[in-house]
């Protein structure tokens, strides 16, 4: 919302009060300032100026030669294309050194000296649009530059001065307005200043309204039949207008205020609802058949609006009636028919409260937001009709000496009931860790608008002021907020909270999550990524998983799905950073949604099974397929040893749909599979586009692995006598494994270590030479070379006579 | 004799001076001390002196054995100590091998830094599903219905659930506040929990904005807990983060489950608050909002607000980050792009 300075320092004198201060203090206490903005900064060298003479410009037609009176001792020579120029007119100056924005468009552009066709120019005669100032001076027309004839202004006059477009406007972040309906008009800021600055704060308006008017033959019945989405409805007939224009003044604030004039019948209403907040809305009186009546609409019922276009009303919206139908969507919109023309002498002028929820649905189901459904939304009290009429009153017989309030009716259906709260100064001295009293707390508060009655030493009876009644305050915290926020947040010091000491935190899941983290990370030189829960649709197709849990509103159509699965999105990652290099550890560790049931939590809620699951990817040359997967099977093997947890092993139970039909595994923690490991199938890479690449892939589910309460490493003692090393290359039939040699091989041996597999030209085909290390050693001495030769040899006998292996010669 | 064996002796000395290496030292033991070197052949042709001459010239001869045996000796320890351990011209600039580049995201590091110092405080940590309900999302925290602030969170519905109500109507959580209620519904207070997350947005994205980013939620419950204590956890965070202390101001903002509620606050890290373009030429960007927990949501979590109250805090994690290291596309957190995560080690 923008907020102009000169408009709150009508209601409380700040004019000695820099504004980087006023934005500070509104900041700090009250609502974000975003932005001080001051108008003149923008004409700067921009005056007024008296054309004295016209010259045809000789190399071209739509250009003209104007020779004008800037104030200063020579006239400037200036080459304009206004189609609306003439000799003694007064226009709008552009300098050298002022900035203009071309045609209305872009960023500013910087004026010099310089030739047009030849000519020299030395400034430029300028369109409102070209100065920002076409909501004040519409152009009727192409080409039309700016003419001040209504005004009297000596050449020469900034025009900042001039036009008084020297005010200042502060920004303000709507979205810190949310909670404070007062705040969403001058007044309401006026009254915050006020109360940090301590300066008197003046009323809204004096007027008074004759009570002998109301409910006469003038004016209209108002009848409310919907008193839950309606609480009060005052209708005012007014007669002696017409369509003349706003003061300038009044045009200047509304265009500061983001709002376009119109005339001064519409500028009116909208001044009001400027500067108390509560929207008003004006009836051309001749098309208010006889009575006013705010009810739901019926089926069937239209509202034709102001660009022809025909809103179907249902029962759901709240309209605003004469006796044949509908003229206005309570509180969103105004109709065609009725509302103010050019024409217009009477008006029915409606101040009116309606119900927020109502209006934010008619708002939300017509897609239409309006400055005044924004502000019915938020919840205004009944009591600020009183100072809107008051208000409207006022400037309708300053704007208008001819007018006359003819007769009103004000329908209330309920008033805003003022919250009341009883404060105790000890509870509020302990929560805002100060001792505060009673003098200072009710002041404050008064000054807020809150009366404050001493019940005794410690306790207050504090109602607050109407406009904070409907939703801002109603509790305890509420004046804790309020009495701490007008000390200002920054008053307070900081004290240090106590502390008792229980135990150690002991947390062995997080602990395990953080390990297995680290442990990839650090240990197996694998990458953290963070990929999206949504998982495009080519991605799930490609990996071959269900998923069934969808999003209302995706962030991309092929996007609704949500991940059953980390290894689609692992998938993606893979392809993409394989464009920059051909070697890639990825892992990531987070969340997969399934179809399921499940209320881990709140037993109203049923959620889908949701996990934690870890998966990974190694990707590398074509020809290193089995090393990558030997590597991924490696590091789950080690995963408990380092990360701590309970061990695993491996089987062929079920193949992840992903991968390879002969490479692959199940992860088995304490007697289940939690997880798989394999490499990507040619199928999914070729679907993906991955090409000459072997992807190694695993995934499991990390709520299966069971942390260790505390590190789980074993001691054995060190040998007593020197350990013999020998290795060993076997040749044996290619469907012979490493499982099978281990079970051999492992009872005769101290330590078994698998070196390779071999196949060459000097291996039959068929067989492969299996590459071994093992040492050999006794506990009761040292072997002698006998004893060594006597184990080697039995162990290639076990393994000729078991497997039919040969060694290698 | 004696003569030609002190000649022996003297050349040999001066010869071992010269020596370089251990061949040339090996060469010159077999010229005087091998099978046919020269001393040797001294001492096997003792056997035809006189008597008298044998005598004097054997005890000579091995005089002159021992201490050339004894100079090669040394010779060879010396030549063996300085000996070089590279037998090239070795260029030291030649770059250091790397160790492994392996990692965590950026993200988790700083979340995991920021876990350590609260753990330092006695917090524990706690972690909710992603998918929630309305009702924890948006009703217990005292969203009131159909209230504008439930709009200023674009929420993900999940399919299916979208036109119901409370816990029914399923979402990716918009924020991690939601979790705070079901951890004090579970362990009660008094309470100190941290609870970082991962939370979804449907918005568009840009430089500055995502659909999924992480937050960084801490809470304290004591009794009588004034908000000026609230201070030892924005610090906390923010001098984790940027490693010194950081200022900050606690100014008027409404966030609808605290009351009061705070914006906070940080002097700009790029100017030192004197302004610049990063912080709109305010000097101060805005980093959290914070509060004292809302009674109404102290009552929904089971506790009682007249004993009750507290201090909140919630960062976002991938713009503290961001500034930080002055990352400039909040979108490379999510991008798994290794050209950018492997910068952080």
């Amino acid at each position: 919302m923008k907020i102009s300075l000169q408009w709150i320092n009508d209601y409380v004198d700040l004019s000695d009060i820099a504004p980087e201060e006023l934005a500070h203090e509104l900041t700090m206490r009250t609502v974000e300032v975003e932005d001080i903005r001051y108008q003149e900064l923008a004409y700067d060298k921009v005056v007024v100026g008296k054309i004295m003479e016209i010259l045809p410009h000789p190399q071209a037609d739509k250009l003209l030669i104007t020779i004008v009176d800037v104030g200063e001792a020579e006239p400037y020579r200036i080459v304009c294309g206004g189609c609306n120029l003439y000799e003694g007119q007064r226009v709008v100056v552009a300098l050298p050194g002022s900035y203009v924005r071309w045609h209305g468009q872009g960023e500013p552009v910087l004026i010099k000296k310089t030739k047009l066709r030849g000519e020299p120019s030395c400034g430029m005669i300028c369109a409102s649009e070209e100065l920002e100032l076409d909501e004040l001076f519409p152009a009727s027309r192409e080409a039309e530059i700016m003419d001040l004839k209504d005004f009297d202004f000596p050449a020469g006059m900034p025009i900042s001065e001039a036009l008084q477009l020297n005010d200042v406007i502060l920004e303000i972040d709507n979205k810190s307005l949310t909670n404070r309906p007062d705040l969403w008009g001058h007044y309401g800021i006026a009254r915050e200043l006020s109360v940090i600055f301590q300066r008197n704060l003046m009323p809204v308006a004096d007027f008074v309204l004759d009570s002998s008017l109301e409910d006469n033959e003038h004016s209209l019945p108002v009848t409310i039949e919907s008193p839950k989405r309606c609480s009060r409805y005052a209708g005012l007939v007014f007669s002696g207008l017409d369509s003349r224009p706003a003061p300038h003044w009044m045009r200047v604030r509304l265009a500061a205020a983001g709002i376009t004039p119109h005339n001064a019948l519409i500028d009116i209403t909208n001044y009001v609802m400027m500067t108390t907040g509560c929207p008003t809305h004006g009836f051309d009186r001749r098309f208010v058949n006889k009575e006013l009546i705010i009810r739901e609409a019926r089926k069937g019922e239209t509202l034709e609006l102001l660009d022809d276009t025909f809103l179907q009303l249902t029962a759901e919206d709240l309209v605003i009636c004469d006796t044949s139908e509908p003229m206005a969507l309570a509180g969103v919109k105004g109709g065609k028919k009725d509302s103010l023309h050019d024409d217009t002498t009477e008006m029915v002028l409606e101040v009116a409260v309606f119900d927020p929820l109502s209006i934010r649905h008619t708002a939300q189901r017509f897609n239409v937001r309006t400055e005044a459904s924004t502000r019915y939304e938020k919840g205004i009290d009944t009591q600020r009709v009183d100072i809107s009429i008051a208000l409207a009153c006022q400037l309708l017989v300053q704007l208008f000496p001819e007018a006359q309030l003819l007769g009103y009716q004000d329908a209330v259906a309920t008033t805003t009931s003022q919250a009341k709260i009883d404060v105790s100064l000890a509870a509020l001295s302990k929560s805002l860790g100060r001792k505060v009293d009673y003098k200072q707390v009710s002041t404050l508060l008064f000054a807020l608008g809150f009366t404050v009655q001493r019940v005794d030493e410690d306790i207050l009876n504090v109602v607050a002021p109407s406009w904070r009644s409907t939703g801002d305050v109603s509790l305890f915290c509420d004046i804790v907020e309020e009495v701490a926020r007008i000390i200002g947040y920054e008053n307070f010091d900081f004290i240090p909270p106590t502390v008792t000491l229980e135990k150690a935190i002991k947390q062995d899941g997080f602990d395990l999550e953080r390990r297995v983290r680290e442990y990839l990370a650090f240990r197996c030189d694998f990458r953290e990524i963070f990929t999206y829960p949504w998982t495009a649709d080519d991605l799930i197709a490609a990996a071959g998983v269900e998923a069934e849990i969808e999003l209302a509103q995706p962030p991309a159509p092929d996007q609704s799905r949500l991940r059953p699965s980390l290894v689609p999105g692992l998938i993606g990652n893979v392809r993409g950073n394989l464009r920059f290099q051909d070697e890639i550890k990825v892992f990531e560790m987070a969340q997969i949604f399934l179809s399921g049931e499940t209320s881990p939590s709140d037993p109203a809620e049923i959620f889908p099974v949701q996990k934690l699951n870890l998966a990974g990817a190694i990707a590398a040359d074509e020809d290193q397929g089995l090393y990558i997967f030997r590597e991924v099977k490696g590091l789950i093997a080690q995963l408990p040893d380092y990360a701590g947890s309970e061990q695993l092993t491996f089987q062929n139970i079920s193949p992840p749909v992903w991968a390879d039909k002969d490479v692959w595994l199940n992860i088995i923690g304490q007697g289940e599979s939690i997880g798989s490991l394999g490499l990507l199938s040619s199928k999914v890479k070729n679907a993906v586009g991955i090409k000459r690449t072997q992807v190694a892939v695993f995934e499991l589910d990390m709520t299966k692995l069971t942390p260790q309460p505390t590190r789980g490493h074993e001691y054995r003692p060190l040998p007593h006598y020197p350990l013999v090393e020998e290795d060993f290359a076997m040749i044996v039939e290619e469907k012979v494994t490493w499982e099978q040699v281990r079970e051999i091989v492992e009872p005769m041996v101290k330590e078994l270590t698998y070196v390779e597999e071999y196949r060459g030209s000097q291996i039959p085909a068929g067989k492969k030479s299996l590459l071994f290390h093992v040492l050999l050693g006794s506990d009761e001495g040292t072997l002698s070379s006998d004893q060594i030769a006597g184990k080697r040899g039995a162990i290639v006998k076990q393994l000729s006579k078991k497997l039919g292996a040969e060694l290698r010669q | 004799m004696l003569q030609k064996l002190e000649n022996i002796e003297q050349e040999a000395m001066r010869a071992l001076v010269n020596i370089q290496s251990e061949e040339e030292l090996q060469k010159l033991s077999q010229q005087y001390l091998g099978k046919n070197g020269e001393l040797t052949q001294v001492l096997k042709g003792l056997g035809q002196l006189e008597p008298d001459d044998r005598r004097n010239v054997g005890q000579m001869a091995n005089k002159v054995k021992t201490s050339l045996s004894e100079q090669i000796d040394n010779k060879r320890i010396s030549l063996s100590d300085s000996a070089p351990v590279l037998d090239f011209p070795p260029d030291l600039t030649a770059p250091g091998i790397s160790p492994k580049s392996g990692g965590l995201h950026p993200i988790t590091q700083m979340s995991y830094d920021l876990n350590d110092a609260f753990h330092s405080l006695g917090f524990v940590i706690f972690s909710e599903d992603e998918i929630t309900s309305e009702l924890f999302a948006f009703d217990n925290l005292n969203f009131p219905p159909d209230h504008p602030a439930r709009e200023t969170m674009d929420t993900f519905w999940i399919k299916g659930t979208e036109d119901k109500r409370g816990a029914d109507r399923l979402c990716l959580r918009p924020h991690l506040t939601g979790a705070s209620v079901r951890f004090l519904r579970k362990y009660g207070a008094p309470a100190r929990f941290v609870y970082p997350g991962r939370v979804y947005r449907n918005e568009s994205t840009d430089a500055r904005h995502e659909r999924a980013f992480f937050q960084y939620e801490a809470l304290i419950v004591e009794k009588d807990f004034p908000f000026a204590s609230g201070h030892l956890l924005i610090d906390t965070i923010l001098e984790k983060i940027f490693g010194r202390k950081v200022n900050t101001r606690m100014r008027a903002g409404f966030f609808p489950f605290v009351e009061p509620g705070f914006e906070i606050d940080m002097e700009c890290q790029v100017c030192g608050g004197d302004g610049c373009r990063v912080c709109k030429n305010v000097g101060w960007i805005e980093v959290m909002p914070g509060g004292t927990p809302h009674p109404n949501v102290l009552k929904e979590a089971g506790l009682d607000p007249e004993e009750w109250s507290g201090f909140y805090i919630n960062i976002g994690l991938d713009r503290l980050v961001m500034m930080r290291y002055g990352v400039d596309d909040v979108r490379l957190f999510h991008s798994g792009d290794l050209r950018f995560l492997s910068q952080f080690r």
